[in-house]
């Protein structure tokens, strides 16, 4: 018996070993074809040049100084030869390589007095003569990773994540005398924002996959974001979930804080990254518009805890925290690194946690609100919360 | 992540020593070039700022100094003889070559330059230009001037390997100049296929330093907008290498606009004034210190300097200038 278990063992390895086959079939015909590659691409005809085309990560303004990131995208080595601004080809100096790798960066830095909040647009022209132009909306001193700027843009994040889901938060009293129909709307009316919420980060995370550069972009980053984040809260509303196998009460209220909270870093993330680039004026107005637009997202995360739920106060900061805070270090992100392909990820993260959230509080809805879904109270508490991002988003 | 940021504190380091160097937009030539000083000494100092920074060895000019020189001195003016056979060979084929420092070009070339070489006659000259096609696309040599229309290199398109011979008498006498005209037409003469063709008349110019500048542009990404302007085909060579000349010496430009994409072109001297003869085919002058030129137009120009040091010249569109067409005189 114990010989026939080590053999029937023995075997299984040896089929273990048999999945490393395939593997080292796969490296060898790679290689073949890397030898004698040159040869396979006669048979087919001549490849197209390289576009030659570089992706500008970050345009830096310094007093006297442009600094400009760029990264090779393509698989071809490419050579910065020239560089202008404003169609002017102008002195600079390489921090980095002249020549490119594939996915390597160098950092030009040109001497130069450009001119405040106006305009301004920067070339890279390769080698083959193939042009790279950025075009800066305004050209607005770079913020220094100093403590002030720091600070600066905790206070943004704090003005329009923290404080707005704070204030919702205060609903929580009134909600709880509301009659189980009318919590049912506002429950409806929480997924309506989410999945506003969800659209407006997935539309925002294809926009900017969709300017990437063909080699670090594609809709596989996005679904890349969207997947995660989806599958890691169904992993935690699931854990959570109580006998009826629904997430009620304060877990739903905390699953709706993080789907707000990851939407939070994205947005935090788009404003720093605006400022940084000269694209957004910060004006009271700006910062007023997206106060009234989060406040929404506070009656999201009150709703299902006045469905039975028991929160203590501080219990209560804690889920405006994760609701709101995050837009502090997306600012900070944002300001201060700028990167596109984390702002792919970011929005799209934002998207696939609020889908997820969604449908935690679409199922609740349907065991817990009189008349499930389909009740009129519910409908119009769906709609209502699109129209109320809508409507509160058009003061941004 | 981190990674950039160890970049980024590395740059701040590095580029603590450089010196800003100020905007390029002012097209006044800087105080610093004061006129006593050498142009060769310019360039060292980096601290220069605008064009200054424009000169010398600094300059992002490709190639070495005298590389242009059978582009820019044109062949010796011959004396009145009619009948006198003139003969040139050019042979058209791709070449690619820098345009701007660091930058190539996939050019279609009669002899490996943009522009071609300087072709020179004196009126009733028979001249003869046996051309041979060894580009990879149809070409012809369309000449301005006067001569029979079997000569005009519209119709007798030579194919790839094939070769044609143009004989007519150089006439009328002026500032001409010669280019490819196979269809597309735009493509034939951005690609590069052009050139000076200049005519004597009867009664010899006054001597003079004679300079030939044909000013053009270069598409090198082919979205129909010019990336780099040059005077002879480099971008910021003159401004690189200074054309030395004499004060009181009279200098003799034959001018030529053949950029492709933009309708005019034109060329400003700082510090001095020019007669400017208008195809340089009658006696009538302007006088002036700048001339614009339409796409194919081109004119002669006679300066005496009258005060020596580093005088520029350049394209007044400022965007021309700053992408390569600049230069200076150096005046002793």
């Amino acid at each position: 018996m114990e010989s026939g278990s080590v053999a029937a063992r023995l075997g299984g390895a040896r089929w273990r070993l048999w999945a490393l086959v395939p593997v080292i079939a796969l490296v060898t015909a790679v290689s073949l074809f890397a030898a004698g590659g040159g040869s396979l691409l006669d048979l087919v005809g001549r490849s197209p040049p390289p576009v030659d085309e570089l992706h500008v990560r970050r345009v830096e303004f310094h007093p006297g100084r442009i600094k400009v990131r760029v990264t090779n995208p393509q698989r071809e080595e490419i050579t910065i030869a020239s560089v202008t601004v404003d169609d002017a080809v102008v002195p600079f100096e390489l921090d980095g390589a002249r020549t490119l790798g594939r996915l390597r960066s160098s950092t030009i830095v040109i001497p130069y007095d450009w001119v405040e909040d106006e305009p301004i647009s920067v070339g890279v022209t390769s080698s083959t003569g193939i042009e790279t132009v950025e075009e800066i909306a305004a050209a607005v001193e770079t913020p220094q990773a100093s403590a002030r700027g720091f600070l600066g843009y905790a206070v943004i994040g704090l003005l329009v994540g923290v404080l707005p889901v704070a204030l919702g938060l205060a609903w929580l009293p009134s909600l709880r005398r509301a009659s189980p129909r009318w919590l049912g709307a506002f429950m409806a009316l929480t997924a309506g924002l989410l999945t506003f919420l969800a659209l407006e980060a997935l539309s925002e995370a294809l926009g900017l996959q969709a300017a990437l550069p063909g080699g670090l972009g594609g809709v596989g980053l996005v679904l890349l974001g969207v997947a995660s984040t989806y599958l890691l809260l169904t992993m935690f509303s699931r854990r959570s979930a109580g006998e009826r196998g629904t997430v009620g009460g304060l877990a739903l209220a905390t699953l709706v804080a993080v789907g707000i909270g990851l939407h939070n870093l994205g947005e935090g993330l788009a404003i720093g990254t605006s400022f940084a680039l000269g694209e957004l004026a910060l004006g009271s107005f700006f910062v007023v518009g997206f106060m009234v637009h989060n406040v929404t997202e506070g009656l999201g995360i009150a709703a299902p805890i006045a469905d039975g739920g028991r929160a203590s106060l501080g219990r209560l900061a804690a889920l405006a925290l994760i609701a709101g805070a995050p837009a502090i270090p997306g600012a900070w992100l944002g300001g201060f690194v700028t990167s596109d392909v984390l702002g792919v990820l970011f929005f799209a993260g934002a998207a696939g946690a609020a889908l997820e959230v969604v449908v935690e509080v679409g199922r609740y809805v349907a065991r817990h609100a009189p008349g499930g879904l389909g009740s009129s109270h519910v409908l119009g508490g769906y709609l209502a919360g699109i129209a109320v991002m809508y409507l509160t988003g058009l003061l941004v | 992540m981190s990674n950039s940021k160890v970049t980024r504190r590395q740059l701040l380091a590095g580029a603590a020593p450089v010196v800003a160097a100020g905007p390029l937009c002012t097209l006044a030539a800087s105080p610093l070039l004061a006129s006593d000083r050498e142009a060769t000494h310019l360039g060292h100092d980096h601290a220069l700022a605008g064009h200054a920074a424009m000169i010398g060895e600094t300059v992002p000019a490709p190639g070495e100094a005298h590389d242009l020189d059978q582009l820019l001195f044109p062949p010796q003016a011959l004396p009145h003889d009619p009948g006198r056979v003139r003969e040139y060979t050019l042979t058209a084929y791709d070449k690619q070559i820098e345009v701007a420092r660091g930058v190539t070009f996939n050019a279609w070339t009669y002899n490996g330059t943009v522009p071609g070489p300087i072709i020179r006659a004196t009126e009733d000259d028979i001249l003869r230009v046996n051309f041979t096609n060894g580009g990879s696309h149809p070409h012809t040599i369309h000449f301005h001037g006067i001569h029979p229309g079997d000569m005009d290199g519209v119709f007798e398109i030579v194919q790839p390997g094939d070769s044609f011979s143009y004989e007519f008498p150089a006439r009328p006498y002026g500032m001409q100049l010669y280019h490819c005209h196979a269809t597309p037409l735009k493509k034939h003469i951005h690609k590069g296929l052009y050139g000076a063709f200049i005519i004597d008349p009867k009664e010899p110019r006054p001597p003079a330093r004679e300079l030939v500048m044909v000013m053009n542009g270069y598409d090198t990404d082919g979205d129909g907008e010019n990336n780099f302007y040059t005077v002879n085909g480099r971008a910021f060579y003159y401004a690189k290498y200074p054309i030395k000349v004499k004060k009181g010496e009279l200098v003799r430009i034959y001018l030529a606009n053949l950029t492709e994409f933009d309708l005019i072109n034109s060329l400003h001297l700082h510090g001095e004034f020019f007669r400017y003869y208008r195809t340089g085919s009658t006696d009538h002058f302007e006088y002036t210190d700048t001339v614009v030129q339409a796409q194919g137009e081109r004119g002669i120009l006679e300066i005496e300097f009258h005060n020596t040091g580093v005088f520029m010249f350049h394209a007044h569109q400022s965007e021309f200038a700053e992408l390569g067409w600049m230069g200076f005189f150096d005046v002793r």
